[in-house]
């Protein structure tokens, strides 16, 4: 298990070095310290919503309704924050595991491949976002104090990078020290043989999902809190960004291989390139088509085609 | 004396670790039906695969209409007149039976872009007349089908295709064509086959003899890889057959039988009745601790669906399961385990182990809970576990992270066995436990049976061939068409001898 | 010997068996009885709903002008998932076909007028980017939503970088008139995509490429042992289905006489719910051409009910989604999927 992520990761540790080197040729600006902080920032919330994704891939599947997730965490962030104040934290993040919970009953009860059950709940979870408000909602005044906590800084470091940290974390020990993380990786390597052995396949799926949502949610947090509003299409992005974070750090999407590590290296990555990207001057779209191009590549090199006899 | 139209001359044919055909010599002439017999692991279906073009020989000739060879693969089979029947049937089953039995060729019944379809149901149905068949239309989907049809249709796409190539003569080889068949089925196919022979020739693989005898006009019996008889119709009875087949005994020290534990301790497993419909009934089984009980049967015997139920991945139909007296349910294999039966698959790779995972985690998969520091897994108690199976269980690996991929055969075999020995599972179901395994590594796996019946484990055994399953059993439960047919001791020191048994077998 | 899915223990077998089993009773089949009944029942809800407004003469155009490019688009990607694939690029190409279009045909930002032909040339680059989408499948070997996802994106981006994110306007007045205009009553888009669908539905059943895509959605393994050149043939059907995404391009921008780079934005999910509401199975080798008319049709008249029924557009999405699940529900055969992911 281990053997297998370290090879990828250090592909991935070596791409983000050339970046690095790269951007910084291109621009003298990109290491600037305020330049560093902005990046640290949307790595933040890339971490998040990976790391999310990241446990779905590695059981096999793919969570395509992230961006969702993340659009209706935002709202409701803003709905809720002027009568819950700090109480909004959880109560979003609650709001993040259900609707995770919600993919991983469609999934796994009803048997149905998880880009098709996701696109479904992406539309259904959407659709709940621009019901409870179609235009952007701002922070009420009153509650400046309760968002500036993630906005905030304790001495030199900002509280975006602890969160992330927190949360890395928190999916590193789920992944590593806990049974159902475990369970997990089992899955993604040999689901028949998980069943056969006993494993309760539905509980993990139902599990990644739930993380996924629960990702997702902190990343809405966050990015919410940043602009100071939240609005259905804040997520939009997310979905290619997530996945790519994953990919580009070494998870293969057959699944039982690499891990949070990874999604860590790759949210670095992910940064990097895009705040390089556009320091350098490259179009927003332009951007989108690097991106394209580069999860096709992170997917043909990690993917274990040994895993399915027949590529559909 | 006609002329052979297919030989092979010194075929052998190895893989890692086992010889699986040594210098076979074979021969089919026009016009005949050549019956083909041999045990579970004798080497027909390797033999047939070369024919068939799908395995390359590593020595020996391959001569077709007197001249040899080289197949590249199945295609260039077909092409030459050489072509196999499998029992499941091959086709594409949303397609019509004229669209599957002109797949890829229906270039003959092009009109510029577009198929005519009235002249490929004319040509369907003249082929399938010729294999009695006349009355089925052709634009049926083939997915509703019973197997009977499904095989004729195959017959009579290998039939067209030799003919589209200009084959004369063409080899068709069916492989336990009458397993799928019921009583009036066979004698139609018999009849169909007996017509088909005066422009074909066929190879006829099957384990009940009696068919074999009464349709073939010659019958070739293979043993562990060798031709060791050739006979004419008539000279040929099944009892000596039958002989022919099972051949010499090995040492009893083979299977360490000194070992031998015998049956002692309380009745760990009771199954009472068991039924799944469609595939065995009426299982009934006592299993003490420290007893072996070998499974005997062949494919549609059941035997292997039993163990499907006690393992918990199917539900039988009725009947009840004991565990040390207390009925129990299985509705998932959770619930098998949760009882203490541990399966060892006849799958390693996809469904004994996860091949990409290192040897620690999957030793461990079972009792990760026991592994336990407050509410997180501990890397230490892990690895302490998983050191502790692999010197138990003499499991040859680099690492405890060494990735089962790379380990060989027997050692993946040892992991599966030292996952359930972790999980402390007291009965063992045991499928093809040395399949695919050097004869070293066999031997260790034996006297692994042993250790664990002389600690008090049951077993329950189904083996590649009849000698193993005698061999290792302390009594053997044959079964046939889903019914347990007799119950034969196999006590240290008086063991049967596969020719004993054979005659309940088949 | 390997167990269904179905037969595992606990609630969820139950509701996957139950779902499996009516899966094969009538709502999956050649014939179209399933859809019939399904169009049937919606058209009577949405008459209920409506007070027998949606079933007026001028609202039954209104249904089939709206159903006119959907269809096209539903077109294009059942045939994909026939063949047992999945394109999930449908946005993003149709995007950039239809800037390419835009800067082809007349327009204030380059001097091309090229009329009529912008539609071959603009069905050239649909159908390269389905070539892509093929060769990436077949040859690199990558699961074809992955691969049709990222191909989307990049075509997504390309678009937005051709137009510099401008929307372009259409200065030639034809294509405008044609895409607004009936034939007796019965909107021009509609006939454009039922030829399509009779064209397709030819190819589908009296050629040899047709048996063929059946052959490698029904089973294949099998196909590639007959000697199909099962890579060939997906390559063909990805980029047959990027030429039609071409065509659904140009309907789209000729609407409003404009085209922007975001033209294909939101048009995948509905398309793919009528592929499921139609009965064309996520597995392969079960649908067909008519299965897509139905498909959208059932779609088209649930939206333009709800519509009509002054439910929330925001509504309207959730509907489909989960009418997406439900159908893909019903009609996968998850023996053949085997382990879902």
């Amino acid at each position: 298990m281990k053997r297998a992520a370290i090879k990828p990761i250090y592909i991935s540790m070596g791409m983000f070095a050339v970046l690095v080197g790269a951007f910084t040729a291109g621009d003298g600006n990109f290491l600037s310290a305020y330049n560093a902080q902005t990046i640290l920032n949307a790595v933040a919330i890339l971490l998040a919503v990976g790391l999310g994704q990241t446990c779905v891939i590695m059981t096999g599947g793919i969570d395509l309704s992230v961006g969702s997730i993340m659009s209706l965490v935002s709202v409701v962030f803003m709905l809720v924050i002027g009568r819950l104040g700090a109480w909004a934290f959880p109560f979003v993040l609650v709001v993040g595991l259900a609707s995770g919970a919600l993919n991983g009953v469609i999934v796994s009860r009803l048997r149905i491949p998880s880009f098709i059950g996701t696109l479904g709940t992406q539309g259904i979870l959407l659709s709940l976002a621009y019901l409870l408000s179609a235009s952007p909602l701002s922070v009420p005044e009153n509650s400046y104090g309760v968002v500036d906590i993630v906005n905030g800084q304790v001495g030199p470091i900002k509280s975006v990078w602890m969160i992330g940290l927190a949360t890395f974390m928190v999916f590193f020990v789920l992944q590593r020290f806990t049974r159902i993380g475990r369970g997990i990786i089992y899955i993604g390597a040999n689901e028949r043989m998980s069943y056969l052995s006993g494993l309760d396949i539905d509980k993990a799926r139902l599990v990644s999902f739930a993380m996924s949502g629960l990702g997702a949610a902190i990343a809405g947090i966050v990015l919410s809190s940043t602009l100071y509003s939240g609005y259905p299409s804040i997520g939009g992005v997310y979905v290619l960004n997530s996945i790519a974070v994953v990919v580009v750090g070494g998870t293969a999407m057959t699944g039982g291989a690499g891990g949070m590590l990874n999604t860590l290296v790759g949210a670095l990555i992910m940064g990097i390139l895009n705040n390089g990207m556009t320091v350098v001057g490259i179009d927003v779209y332009a951007q989108q088509v690097f991106l394209g191009i580069l999860v096709i590549v992170a997917v043909a090199v990690t993917f274990d085609r040994t895993k399915l006899a027949i590529i559909k | 004396m006609s002329e052979a139209i297919l030989e092979l001359r010194g075929i052998s044919k190895s893989f890692p670790g086992v010889a699986a055909l040594k210098s076979v010599d074979l021969r089919v002439d026009r016009n005949e039906i050549l019956g083909l017999v041999g045990e579970n692991g004798a080497g027909k279906s390797t033999l047939m695969k070369v024919v068939i073009g799908f395995y390359r020989a590593d020595e020996g000739k391959y001569l077709l209409r007197g001249e040899e060879v080289a197949l590249g693969g199945p295609d260039d089979a077909i092409r030459a007149g050489v072509g196999m029947v499998f029992q499941e049937g091959c086709m594409v089953p949303n397609l019509s039976v004229m669209d599957n039995l002109f797949l890829a060729n229906e270039r003959g019944f092009a009109r510029g872009p577009l198929i005519d379809r009235k002249r490929m149901a004319e040509a369907a149905r003249a082929q399938l007349e010729e294999v009695g068949l006349g009355s089925l239309d052709p634009r049926t989907s083939v997915g509703g089908l019973p197997a009977s049809r499904k095989q004729m249709i195959e017959i009579a796409r290998l039939l067209w295709l030799s003919k589209l190539y200009g084959s004369e003569n063409p080899v068709l080889i069916l492989d336990e064509p009458t397993t799928v068949l019921q009583e009036s089925e066979t004698e139609m196919l018999f009849r169909i086959l007996g017509e088909l022979k005066k422009r074909a020739s066929i190879i006829f693989i099957s384990h009940r003899l009696e068919e074999v005898v009464s349709l073939s006009d010659r019958i070739v019996v293979l043993k562990d890889g060798v031709v060791v008889s050739d006979l004419e119709r008539g000279k040929a009875d099944v009892p000596s057959i039958e002989r022919l087949m099972v051949g010499h005994e090995l040492a009893a020290e083979h299977y360490r039988e000194t070992m031998q534990a015998g049956p002692r301790g309380v009745v760990a497993l009771s199954v009472r009745d068991l039924s799944l419909s469609g595939k065995f009934e009426g299982f009934s089984l006592d299993l003490r601790e420290g007893e072996i009980v070998g499974l005997v049967g062949l494919l549609g015997s059941g035997k292997e669906d039993v163990c499907r139920c006690l393992g918990g991945s199917e539900a039988p139909s009725s009947g009840s399961i004991s565990i040390r007296g207390r009925v129990s349910r299985f509705s998932s294999p959770k619930d098998a385990i949760a009882a203490g039966i541990g399966v060892i698959p006849i799958d390693r790779r996809n469904e004994g182990l996860a091949t990409s995972l290192d040897v620690a985690s999957n030793i461990n998969l079972l009792v990760l809970s026991r592994m336990r520091r407050g509410p997180f897994l501990s890397p230490a108690l892990e690895r302490k576990s998983a050191l502790k199976w692999i010197s138990e269980c003499m499991i040859k690996t680099p690492s405890p992270q060494t990735a089962c991929a790379t380990l060989s055969g027997g050692n993946q075999q040892k992991v599966v066995i030292a996952k359930w020995l972790a999980a402390e599972a007291g009965i063992l179901v045991l499928d093809h436990p040395t399949r695919g395994i050097d004869v070293g590594a066999k031997d260790e796996i034996y006297r692994r049976i042993r250790e664990l019946s002389a600690a008090g484990l049951s077993i329950i055994v189904m083996c590649d061939t009849l000698e193993e399953d005698i061999g290792l059993s302390d009594r053997i439960l044959v079964m046939k068409d889903g019914r347990t047919v007799r119950e034969i001791p196999c006590p240290r020191g008086g063991k049967p001898t596969p020719l004993d048994v054979i005659g309940y077998v088949v | 010997m390997s167990d269904t899915i179905g037969s595992r223990g606990g609630m969820g077998a139950g509701i996957g068996t139950a779902l499996a089993r009516a899966r094969v009773s009538s709502f999956i089949s050649r014939g179209m009885n399933g859809q019939l009944v399904a169009l049937a029942i919606v058209l009577a809800i949405c008459a209920i709903g409506t007070g027998g407004m949606s079933l007026s003469p001028k609202n039954l155009q209104t249904i089939l002008s709206l159903a006119g490019i959907p269809l096209v688009i539903c077109l294009g990607i059942h045939q994909v998932v026939l063949v047992g694939a999945m394109d999930l690029s449908t946005e993003g190409v149709i995007s950039l076909c239809a800037v390419v279009a835009g800067f082809l045909i007349k327009n204030p930002l380059t001097k091309y007028d090229l009329g009529f032909w912008a539609v071959p040339l603009a069905a050239a680059i649909g159908g390269l980017a389905g070539l892509v989408n093929g060769l990436v499948n077949t040859k690199i070997r990558m699961p074809s939503f992955i691969a049709t996802l990222g191909l989307g994106w990049v075509a997504q981006g390309l678009a937005v970088v051709a137009s510099r994110g401008n929307s372009i306007k259409m200065l030639d007045p034809s294509f405008q008139l044609f895409t607004n205009g009936n034939l007796l009553e019965v909107p021009n888009t509609i006939i454009v995509a039922l030829v399509l669908g009779a064209i397709l539905f030819a190819i589908q059943r009296r050629t040899r490429l047709g048996t063929y895509m059946y052959a490698i959605g029904g089973d294949e393994a099998l196909a590639r042992q007959a000697g199909i050149k099962v890579d060939r043939v997906k390559i063909a059907v990805f980029a047959i289905t990027g030429c039609v995404y071409a065509l659904a391009a140009i309907l789209l921008i000729s609407r409003l006489a404009s085209s922007n780079p975001r033209a294909g934005k939101d048009l995948m999910f509905p398309a793919m719910t009528a592929v499921a509401v139609g009965g064309v199975s996520l597995s392969g080798g079960i649908g067909g051409a008519l299965n897509a008319v139905f498909g959208t049709l059932i779609v088209t008249v649930l939206n333009n009910g709800m519509v009509l029924m002054k439910i929330s557009p925001y509504v309207q999405n959730a509907v489909n989604g989960i009418v997406l699940i439900v159908a893909v529900a019903l009609t996968i055969d998850r023996k053949k999927i085997g382990i879902i992911k």
